[in-house]
Parts: C-alpha cells; structure tokens; sequence
C-alpha cells in the first residue's frame, strides 16, 4: 500500500512538473540587450515555447510553455550555455507568464 | 578619381549592410547577423558584417579606409575575416570577454602601385555591467607595402540601468591611436551611445572637433 502511494505520489509530481505554466531560470552574464535578443531568439526554436519575459534587473528569463508541452531542464540549460550564459537555477510554477511580467515591473518600479 | 571609386564602394558596402566597428562585439548572439559602420574623424571609415553560427565564432568581410592626416595619403583594404570569442566570464550583474581575430585581403593606396595581399590580427578585451562599460582593441594589419595598427580604448558610464527593450543610454570616452604614420599621438572623443532591440548608434566629436559616428545592427 505504502509502495502504491509513492508511486501515485511521484507520478503526480511528475505530471506538475509537465504540466508546469512558467518555468523561470536565474541567468548569469545578463547585462545588456544584445544578451537578451539572443536567447529570446534561441528558446523561440523550442515548438513547446508560448512565450518568454528576459528582465536583465532580475537577471531571470521565464517561459511559459504551449498547454500539455514542456521543454526539459536539460534542454534549457544546453539552450542557454549555446547562447553564451550560464544558468544557475531553473524552477517551475503554475503561476502564469503575466503575472511573473508584473513582477518583474513592479520591481522596476 | 581613386577616392571617388573607394568613397562609392564605402557607399555600396553601407548601404548594402546597412552600416563598422569598434568596440560594438563582433559576436552579437549564435545564429545572429552583425552589421556594423564606423566613420572615425575623417581618418578611418570601416564597415563590416558578421554572420555567427554559434556565440563563439562568427566570418564574414568589411572594408576598411585609412586616410592619413600626415603624409596625405589614403589606404583600402577589403577582407574577409574570422571572430573567436576565446573567454567569456559569465558574472552575477556583469560579463567580460575576450575576442581575437584574423583577416586576409587586398590593400591598396596611394604610396604603392597596384594591389598587394594584406593580414590581420587584433584582440579585444572588454567588461560590462549595466552601469559601466570597458574596453580595450587592438588591430594590427600587415602587407608588404604598408603596417599599421590601431589601439582602442573606451569607457563607459550609464546614468540609468536599462532593462531589455528600453533605450539603453551610455556616455562613453575613447582614446585611440594610430601607427603606421597615420595620425600623430592620441585621438580622444566623447561619444553618446543610444541601442535599443538590435540597434546601436554612437556618435560625438574628438578633442578636435570632428565628428564620430559608428551603428550597429543585429538581427
């Protein structure tokens, strides 16, 4: 029973994650437009990609996946160390794309 | 006549890219295209495109005019060239790299007859957060009838931190230098740098009061 209930577990976390709205990634090396044009450039190959927010104050770029897709960490990370950055953390929320969007304004702000 | 056919060339190459370089990076992002032009006080006007497959390589040609303020005379090149990027330091709020370069092409100017095969090599050091801005180019071109090498070097200050997609603002001092009899001593200039998206465009006046103008696509 105890066996069942870890895997029902680990299948629903699997099936968040896959599900995930937003994935965000702290970005080394962010400082200047030509930086963001390039990776903006390099996650739109990606089919699963709807849309992405670079804020260069936050050092963070957050893509918002089409609905039942998802672009692996592994992918990601590959993405950007071939557009020239280092990512030090990728986490993954429900929360969606705008509201990171505001986030990253109100903070400008 | 000759400075006619080079300044129509100068023209053509601008207009069909758009626009040189110094100090912009020759490696914008991988799979981006780079144009650049650069009028330099009235003795340099160089203009080049970049294409880059990846962030750390990127080929393509310029051409390049030198015209000299101590022996009157004037100097072309047209090359192609290959752009490494040999280090880059991704930093938390800052990111500094290491360009180096080489170019073959035909030179050509009024203190020789006919064409000769030219070299290059240079190097760029540079350094930037969104508040500062360094830099240090070195471009050395070598031919049987001419050398010269020109030494760059600026600094730059924002007023502002600009975010992706706002119109980044840089007040920016150079220093440049230039051998082969080409300029005496150093030429310095105050420079406003305005890029947004793709685009960059710089422009000022030197210590004596010409003007310096430099754009930079990228796409």
């Amino acid at each position: 029973m105890k066996k069942i209930t870890q895997r029902v577990c680990f299948l629903a976390l699997l099936a968040a994650n896959a599900h995930a709205a937003t994935i965000e990634m702290d970005v080394n090396g962010l400082v200047c437009a030509f930086c963001a044009q390039g990776i903006e450039k390099k996650l739109r190959t990606f089919e699963a990609t709807d849309d992405l927010v670079v804020s260069l104050e936050r050092r963070l770029v957050a893509v918002s996946t089409k609905p039942g897709q998802d672009i692996g960490d592994e992918a990601l990370r590959t993405a950007l160390t071939d557009a020239g950055y280092t990512v030090k953390a990728i986490r993954r929320s429900d929360e969606p794309l705008s509201a990171v969007r505001e986030r990253v304004q109100a903070s400008r702000k | 006549m000759q400075s006619l056919v080079a300044g129509r060339r100068a023209a053509v190459l601008l207009c069909a890219c758009a626009v040189s370089a110094a100090q912009a990076k020759p490696i914008a992002f991988a799979d981006g295209t780079t144009v650049m032009a650069e009028y330099g006080a009235g003795t340099m006007v160089e203009a080049q495109a970049f294409y880059a497959p990846s962030y750390r390589f990127s080929a393509g040609g310029g051409y390049l005019r030198l015209d000299s303020d101590l022996a009157r005379r004037s100097r072309e090149i047209e090359y192609v060239r290959a752009n490494v990027l040999a280090k880059r330091w991704n930093l938390d709020a800052a990111q500094a790299n290491v360009f180096v370069w080489g170019s073959l092409g035909r030179g050509r100017g009024d203190g020789f007859d006919g064409s000769r095969l030219a070299r290059n090599a240079g190097f760029q050091l540079d350094y930037e957060t969104r508040r500062v801005y360094a830099a240090v180019k070195s471009d050395l071109w070598e031919s049987p009838a001419f050398s010269h090498r020109i030494d760059t070097v600026q600094l730059g200050l924002a007023p502002y931190e600009h975010d992706y997609r706002d119109l980044a603002t840089w007040f920016v001092v150079q220093a440049r230098r230039y051998t082969g009899e080409i300029h005496r001593g150093t030429e310095t200039a105050l420079l406003l740098r305005l890029f947004k998206g793709g685009t960059w465009v710089e422009a000022g006046v030197t210590d004596d009061g010409k003007p310096q103008v430099m754009a930079m696509f990228n796409f």
